[in-house]
């Protein structure tokens, strides 16, 4: 499973396993059961809304917690007690500020350039390679702290780029960016991820989501379903529809507790419905008084999460345990939602 | 290892030093405050503020009154007759002890009987009181024993027997700090506390701090050992605090001609194993400290009864008998030792090793733990 440090895996090669992963915060189960495998040259979205548990995943998988139960394995390494091994092949990017704001760009480099003990030539090159493709080069000697929100996340993706790791954990790395950074972001991911490197990410977006390679919802602390993000999709059994016309809250208010919607979600002065299969005309005949018409539109992964919540009965009870059944072999909504 | 340790350092003195109030603070401040508390903590009493209250208005009484501020501990501000006005003076604040010399206090002594003198002492500053009495009984008794003496020789002579009469007399003489000057005792005792408070309330809130602002998340994932971490914190700081002994003691010895009898090996090496104690205390508080502000308030629940328990101000006899034994639990008592007794007498190692293997003991067992608990932290 381990290799030499610097070359890069070969594709499909597994880079982390997880396996039954838990943690509690006091009566809280935080993160429960949770089985996850990332491999080279694929980026993995943890995908969830606040508070499912991501952050506490990623960090049992980067050793920075205990875990309760389960086990963790990068590159053949545990994380946990086991730093040096696993410390090369691994670079991280907490959600929150993790640079020192009162250095300079360049002397936050060279800080965790020297944590990594990178030789002096090496460290220049890839200092001129990051800054370059983060467009950081004309800011090296401006403080961190003064760094726009998008600059500060790519100068912290610089600094856990630095020492070349086999696998990148990020956790919630778009968080505060504006859109026009974040596309930049993702297109260097893409880069590094081409060139090898395995990347594991949060995120509560779901149209980031669909960027990711593979993806595992996560819901209070469970993984519902995972799978590549166009999968789950084309497999569902739901229609997608759009409410045209009609005024919204009286839409909205119609259609609330009716068995055949599955999902209610505002889209502009709109209102998004997942329809269950074969309902169509049940909720068009509910609409007709209101003045509005249903109007087909191609499911996103935001409708398919929406509906799996509902499926799970997570909708109407938020912090209620999962039924264990719901959670494995995600990929084929069942029946069971329509019932 | 060695170029991480390194990196850490640097960071820590370009961070210290990119803040000009922190850079003050470390290097600037603690000159400053040796130089007001050199002035302004004057444990020396003089000059006291006295009224002589004088009923009898006679030459014997009027010759006791001028005897009793002769001497320069008291100062005359007032002679009055009326013991009320005296009184008043007393809580005006304008004199701070009176003598009350009673009407028929030249007849009595006339007379030879004994007469009841008088003394009112203000006893808002205890520590001045204690002088004012400690004066005015032994200026009174003096006067006895010389009046006694002075008569016993009349009669004697008299009666033509012995010329003189046999006396033991007190002569003090004061070692190491004759003039009794009390900056001579406090500079060294600023040192340490500065040393002390430096080194303890930086490490702390410097480790506080990386954990509050999230950099201490981005460290632990790199290969740097906590052990290394700590030390790469702690020396910078080890490093400014011997800077600052050092000044504070160039400045002590040319403001306040403090002397340094001793060698300087031994402030060295005294300052560097109470460094291990204070570096490690920091330490210990920024384990249980989330953030700096909590970092703040655990240094100063450590540091006030530290540096007052140490001796700083109030020597250790005069404390009480229970809160004694609690001295020997405080490094900065022995460091304090070690320091007045180098400085001012000259010892030595010779001299000072039982406080030397007390530090020791102290410096090696706070760091010990506080390196474990901290990692342990880490997880």
């Amino acid at each position: 499973m381990t290799g030499a440090p610097d070359a890069p895996p070969a594709a499909g090669e597994v880079v982390l396993a997880a396996r039954g992963l838990a943690r509690s915060y006091g009566p809280v189960k935080a993160v429960t059961g949770v089985d996850l495998t990332v491999r080279g040259r694929e980026i993995y979205g943890l995908v969830g809304p606040d508070g499912a548990g991501k952050t506490t995943t990623i960090r049992m998988l980067t050793g920075h917690i205990a875990r309760a139960a389960g086990a963790v394995s990068i590159l053949g390494h545990d994380p946990l007690g086991n730093g040096g091994a696993v410390r090369d092949a691994l670079g991280y990017m907490p959600q929150q500020y993790s640079l020192y704001g009162d250095l300079t760009v360049d002397e936050n480099l060279r800080f965790f350039a020297s944590m990594f003990c990178l030789p002096r030539d090496l460290y220049r090159e890839r200092r001129e390679q990051l800054l370059g493709i983060t467009r950081l080069a004309r800011f090296t000697a401006r403080r961190a702290d003064a760094l726009s929100g998008g600059m500060y996340k790519k100068l912290a993706l610089a600094c856990a780029l630095l020492h070349r790791p086999r696998l990148l954990v990020l956790d919630e790395p778009t968080n505060g960016v504006d859109p026009v950074s974040r596309r930049e972001f993702w297109d260097l991911l893409a880069e590094f991820v081409a060139d090898g490197m395995a990347v594991l990410l949060s995120t509560p977006y779901m149209d980031e989501a669909a960027r990711c390679h593979r993806v595992g919802l996560i819901h209070a602390g469970r993984l519902l379903l995972e799978g590549e993000p166009a999968a789950p999709l084309a497999a569902s059994a739901h229609g997608a529809v759009r409410v045209d016309g009609g005024e919204r809250e009286a839409v909205a208010a119609a259609l609330q507790g009716h068995a055949r919607v599955l999902a209610l979600s505002p889209s502009g002065a709109r209102v998004r419905v997942v329809v269950a299969r074969g309902g169509e005309d049940e909720v068009a005949a509910v609409l007709q008084p209101l003045g509005a018409r249903l109007h087909a539109v191609s499911p996103d992964f935001e409708d398919l999460f929406l509906a799996r919540l509902h499926a799970t009965g997570a909708v109407q009870e938020w912090t209620a345990p999962m039924a264990a059944g719901a959670v494995q072999d995600g990929t084929t909504p069942t029946e069971e939602a329509s019932a | 290892m060695w170029t991480a340790l390194l990196a850490v350092v640097r960071k820590e003195f370009r961070q210290a030093f990119r803040d000009k109030r922190i850079a003050f603070m470390l290097l600037a401040a603690p000159v400053i405050q040796m130089t007001i508390l050199g002035y302004a903590v004057d444990l020396e009493v003089d000059r006291i503020p006295t009224v002589i209250c004088d009923q009898d208005l006679t030459s014997q009484s009027r010759d006791l009154g001028a005897a009793f501020v002769a001497e320069g501990t008291f100062r005359r501000v007032a002679t009055v007759r009326d013991p009320a006005a005296a009184s008043r003076l007393l809580e005006q604040g304008t004199a701070a002890v009176a003598l009350m010399i009673p009407v028929g206090f030249a007849r009595d002594y006339a007379r030879q009987i004994p007469i009841d003198v008088q003394v009112l002492v203000d006893g808002t500053d205890p520590n001045r009181a204690q002088v004012a009495m400690n004066a005015s009984a032994q200026f009174l008794a003096e006067r006895a024993v010389g009046v006694s003496l002075q008569r016993l020789s009349q009669a004697v002579a008299a009666g033509g027997a012995v010329r003189s009469l046999p006396q033991q007399r007190l002569t003090p003489r004061i070692l190491y700090n004759p003039r009794l000057k009390s900056a001579i005792f406090m500079v060294p005792g600023v040192a340490v506390t500065v040393l002390l408070v430096i080194t303890t309330i930086v490490t702390a809130m410097g480790i506080a701090r990386e954990r509050e602002l999230g950099t201490m998340e981005q460290i632990m994932v790199t290969p740097l050992r906590p052990a290394v971490l700590l030390l790469g914190k702690c020396l910078p700081f080890a490093i400014i605090g011997l800077v600052d002994v050092g000044t504070l003691l160039a400045v002590g010895s040319y403001l306040f001609g403090v002397p340094i009898r001793g060698s300087l090996l031994v402030v060295a090496a005294s300052s560097i194993l109470f460094l291990f104690s204070t570096l490690g205390t920091g330490i210990f508080i920024s384990t249980v400290s989330r953030s700096q502000q909590q970092a703040i308030l655990g240094g100063f629940f450590f540091l006030m009864p530290a540096i007052l328990l140490g001796g700083f101000m109030t020597p250790i006899e005069n404390m009480p008998a229970w809160i004694r034994p609690l001295t020997y639990l405080d490094p900065v008592r022995y460091f304090l030792e070690i320091l007045r007794g180098c400085l001012l007498k000259g010892s030595g190692f010779a001299d000072l090793w039982r406080q030397f293997l007390a530090l020791a003991l102290f410096g090696v067992s706070i760091m010990t733990l506080s390196v474990l608990r901290f990692r342990n932290r880490l997880g």
